[in-house]
């Protein structure tokens, strides 16, 4: 690990860091911090359970190769196992079963036997860490599933954490007083938050957005401004763009 | 989308952006393209927030719609409020040349103005070489010879199945279905292989507007845009795993501010039109060449960390008699004289208007 992708360097997650939340606000795009985070677990050897709701396969293993990593080949050799409830759901369309029924906690409850087997199967092969990493929870309020059925999924998701190897992801999208319910409690029980803000005075040309990390048990929030790229990230300090871009 | 991995591979009416291996297709609209980056990625579901009259997003559809047709790609058109014969029938028609260029352009040959050697070659207008996209005159429709020979699948809400549905209203599951029939029938999934292959283009117009209501004896609540939510998503995944696209047009005024939040997140592309006319918008003067406002409220990084999003730029339309056209606000010269009712002289602080209060 010679060189330290900058973005890791600041975004600082150590193994001890069980539990972090992505908060995505307005219309920025958190994705970034994703994908990252999976360059640091490969560099691990970790191994990775990966929830997919937003983007497609094709856009990570896209964005991976910018970062350096293959995405598609660690599915093939096993290091990744991907859930693509998008997938599913346009087989399913037309018939109205598994994920679009009416019984929304059985839409739950089924994403769930499913992320636990997969943890469990992936526990079973190597001693090294394993993730769980579920790209935007907030969609499963869009396919109707109740408040409560989603905390309580969280909840599930979160005693993975009782087994020391494992670590868990959560990206969540606020927009609306659900979504915000749904993050203020995730934020609760997180060891790290990182949110990821746009500019409050609209778009700039030099920063793309703000990032705050706060780590549980030190007040202090670290704050970075970032400037996404079409090959990566760049960040820095606040105030400290001009600098940045125009050396 | 995923990135379609044989490097052949050859869609009429579309390019690959190298880039970041995006397969795009035109809006129909240049000016438009160029803002979104090139154009609309296949794959993607874009939505526009309709202005208050609805017009204007209208010919958006129209001229996405028209471009489909042009480009030999299979259409699906939707909607409750109009007929979707009538939106095809009206289509505008595909011309060579730019309806609005050609005749400035002579006019400029035979005056011969002179400009500083420096300025001379630079373009007077942004002009970019399109490689997709058509011209269309929007004071013709399209020839039915055309229409009668492409590929086009209309649906009005009139097949309706009581079926045990999640939407309130089951016409949203309707038409997902009739989605999911033609991208199975014309094999447009990633996974097909057919000997040809084209993009499949979807066209929804006015989507939640209230012919969308739940019915009144549904026992769903109706919850602000739960159904538009749920139906925007489950489109995007169906959008995601075939070669197709998808435009839709919204009249959010109708709802609660916000409300539309989350569509737009499971949206790839938002874009919003805010017409001046019944505004007190339409009186000003520096806005008095355009009909309104272009806001691109969200266009999402696919393949790549960047947005294309232009950045901190306002962006106005206007229509023409023939030619729908967005471009970049500039405001003019700030030369005019004065208006005539407040040219006379004031003295100091007192006004020189009467004023109901004084005396």
């Amino acid at each position: 690990m010679a060189a330290v992708n900058p973005l890791l360097a600041s975004l600082d997650i150590k193994p001890t860091d069980r539990v972090i939340s992505i908060k995505e606000n307005g219309n920025i795009d958190s994705n970034f911090v994703i994908t990252h985070l999976i360059k640091q677990i490969l560099l691990e050897n970790g191994k990775l359970c990966f929830v997919i709701l937003h983007n497609t396969l094709g856009h990570y293993h896209n964005v991976g190769k910018r970062l350096g990593y293959d995405f598609l080949k660690q599915v093939d050799e096993g290091g990744i196992r991907t859930i693509e409830p998008l997938k599913d759901i346009v087989e399913e369309i037309g018939n109205g079963t598994h994920y679009l029924i009416d019984d929304k906690e059985q839409i739950v409850k089924a994403l769930f036997t499913s992320i636990k087997n997969s943890i469990e199967e992936l526990a079973a092969t190597a001693p090294n860490r394993v993730y769980l990493i579920i790209d935007d929870i907030s969609h499963l309020l869009d396919l109707g599933i109740d408040l409560k059925y989603i905390i309580s999924f969280i909840n599930y998701c979160l005693s993975l954490v009782n087994d020391d190897r494992v670590s868990v992801v959560i990206n969540t999208h606020v927009c609306s007083k659900s979504d915000e319910i749904i993050c203020n409690n995730l934020n609760y029980v997180s060891d790290v938050v990182i949110e990821v803000l746009p500019l409050k005075t609209g778009l700039s040309r030099e920063v793309t957005g703000v990032m705050s990390i706060e780590k549980s048990g030190n007040a202090q929030v670290t704050q970075f401004h970032f400037k996404a790229y079409d090959k990566g990230i760049k960040t820095f300090h606040l105030g400290e763009s001009v600098y940045n871009l125009y050396k | 989308m995923e990135k379609p991995s044989k490097g052949n591979l050859k869609v009429p009416g579309t390019i690959i952006n190298s880039q970041n291996a995006q397969l795009l297709t035109s809006s129909g609209i240049h000016s438009l393209d160029s803002i979104l980056g090139g154009g609309l990625p296949v794959g993607t579901v874009s939505i526009i927030e309709e202005d208050i009259y609805g017009s204007h997003a209208k010919i958006m559809l129209d001229y996405f719609l028209a471009e489909g047709i042009v480009s030999k790609h299979s259409t699906l058109v939707a909607s409750f409020d109009t007929n979707p014969y009538d939106i095809i029938k009206n289509l505008p028609a595909v011309i060579t040349n730019d309806p609005e260029e050609c005749p400035i352009r002579s006019e400029t040959s035979s005056e011969k103005m002179k400009i500083a050697f420096r300025y001379q070659n630079l373009p007077t207008a942004e002009k970019e070489s399109y490689s997709i996209g058509h011209n269309f005159d929007l004071s013709k429709s399209m020839s039915l010879e055309d229409i009668e020979n492409s590929d086009i699948c209309y649906w009005n809400g009139q097949r309706k199945e009581t079926g045990n549905s999640m939407f309130a209203n089951p016409a949203y599951n309707e038409l997902l279905k009739a989605v999911k029939e033609k991208i199975k029938e014309g094999k447009f999934f990633l996974k097909d292989n057919p000997p040809n292959r084209t993009i499949l283009r979807i066209g929804i117009h006015s989507l939640g507007s209230p012919m969308w209501l739940p019915h009144k004896n549904s026992f769903h609540l109706m919850n602000e845009s739960r159904d538009l939510d749920m139906f925007i998503f489950c489109l995007r995944a169906l959008v995601r795993s075939a070669f197709a696209v998808a435009v839709i047009t919204i009249p959010t005024h109708l709802y609660h501010e916000n409300s539309l939040d989350r569509c737009i997140h499971s949206s790839d592309i938002a874009m919003r039109l805010q017409t001046f006319s019944g505004t007190e918008l339409e009186n000003n003067f520096s806005l008095s060449d355009y009909h309104g406002f272009f806001h691109l409220t969200k266009l999402a990084a696919i393949n790549s960390f960047a947005s294309k999003h232009p950045g901190s730029v306002e962006y106005v339309f206007k229509l023409r008699r023939k030619k729908f056209h967005i471009e970049k606000l500039h405001l003019p010269p700030d030369v005019q004289e004065v208006h005539e009712k407040n040219a006379t002289p004031s003295m100091g602080c007192g006004s020189s208007t009467k004023h109901l209060l004084e005396f």
